[in-house]
């Protein structure tokens, strides 16, 4: 078992068919970016999330690539067409072995 | 670690740049500590986004900690075996409104009475009755216990009042909040109660009333106690701050919670 935490999703439950909706996903994580170093010099080793993919009913619908700029906790904001209804799938992925993934229904009336 | 260096660095130039100059120009202008609804949370002071972030439990990122917390609470440690749940059941309803009464003075199995934080409750509560190793001081699973404690207070007012009993941690607290400090030679007084609402640097002056910690601080990307922030304050005004757990920081918070006592509990907030 690699590495994972917690994550939060806020979507709606149900839309009607050709709805835009708006998915909010934040997900637990230090996001340590590499370049820092300890009281003695050390370096601390470069610990992201690589990257985040959306699939609904198992289609690609979003995915992003996270880099050590970016901050802890990432939160990402994004949108998609309610086409039919079914499972979303979100994953997170990053380094040693980071895996996290989470599902939510939506229900397309 | 480095990163509170890093804090350190950078919130020692900000102090340097503009401290003084802010304080030299807007010196004539000194008030009183504002008391009773004059009081105002730093959340105020926050932008619509950063305090959106902290009322909504989906975006807030200190809610993780939280939901740390809840896990913790509820699994068997120590020699003992048992967990916070175990004694105190539903937190909703033993531990609401415990968190708005810390600091406090708290009596140890040895007979002994000594002024506590949350934290410092918590840690108590593990050597004493769960029999496990007390949790490091500012340490993710002991910060992640306190805004599980303290989200169950969220909305009740700060409940320290003054007793005989800490009345000479209180008085000593008072004094240390107004005692300048550091190369810079500035009490907290001087910014918090006298120059509330005006700036330092880019950023208005708080009234600095602890009222939803443990916060979430964008500035550190991390939840941190009220020890933590005020450590900050100290390396601001280039002191040699004082320890997380010391008696000084423990008065200085008993006397920032009485000051601000029934001003609602927020945690756990976000600050920016």
């Amino acid at each position: 078992m690699g590495k994972t935490s917690r994550t939060l999703v806020t979507m709606p439950a149900s839309a009607k068919k050709g709805d835009i909706i708006e998915i909010r996903i934040i997900v637990q994580h230090d996001m340590e970016s590499g370049f820092r170093h300890t009281e003695t010099g050390q370096r601390v080793p470069r610990d992201i999330i690589r990257d985040f993919l959306c699939t609904y009913n198992d289609i690609e619908v979003f995915r992003v690539e996270l880099h050590p700029g970016m901050g802890a906790n990432p939160m990402i904001i994004f949108t998609t067409v309610a086409t039919e209804s079914g499972t979303l799938e979100f994953k997170w992925t990053g380094d040693d072995g980071y895996a996290s993934s989470t599902t939510s229904q939506l229900l397309v009336t | 670690m480095s990163d509170q260096n890093a804090e350190m660095t950078f919130i020692a130039k900000v102090f340097v740049c503009c401290g003084i100059c802010a304080l030299v120009v807007v010196g004539a202008l000194a008030k009183a500590d504002p008391v009773g609804n004059e009081r105002q949370s730093s959340y105020e002071l926050m932008s619509a986004d950063t305090k959106a972030m902290q009322d909504d439990p989906l975006l807030n990122p200190a809610n993780f900690a939280v939901l740390d917390g809840r896990a913790l609470w509820q699994e068997a440690t120590g020699t003992n075996k048992i967990a916070c749940a175990a004694c105190h059941g539903e937190a909703k309803v033993s531990m609401k409104g415990v968190a708005a009464s810390f600091p406090k003075l708290s009596t140890s199995r040895t007979g002994g009475r000594s002024l506590l934080n949350l934290g410092g409750r918590i840690n108590q509560c593990r050597t004493e009755h769960q029999g496990a190793a007390p949790l490091a001081l500012e340490s993710k699973p002991l910060l992640s216990l306190s805004a599980f404690v303290s989200t169950q207070s969220k909305g009740m007012p700060i409940t320290v009042e003054r007793h005989a009993s800490n009345a000479a941690h209180l008085e000593a607290g008072e004094r240390l909040f107004n005692l300048r400090l550091g190369q810079l030679n500035l009490s907290c007084a001087q910014c918090h109660a006298e120059r509330p609402g005006q700036k330092l640097a880019g950023n208005l002056i708080p009234q600095a009333h602890p009222t939803a910690y443990p916060i979430y601080r964008l500035e550190w990307q991390s939840v941190g106690s009220l020890e933590r922030r005020l450590r900050n304050c100290l390396t601001g005004v280039r002191a040699e701050p004082f320890a997380f757990g010391s008696k000084e920081l423990l008065e200085l918070e008993l006397f920032l919670a009485w000051r601000a006592r029934g001003m609602p509990l927020e945690s756990p907030g976000v600050r920016p």
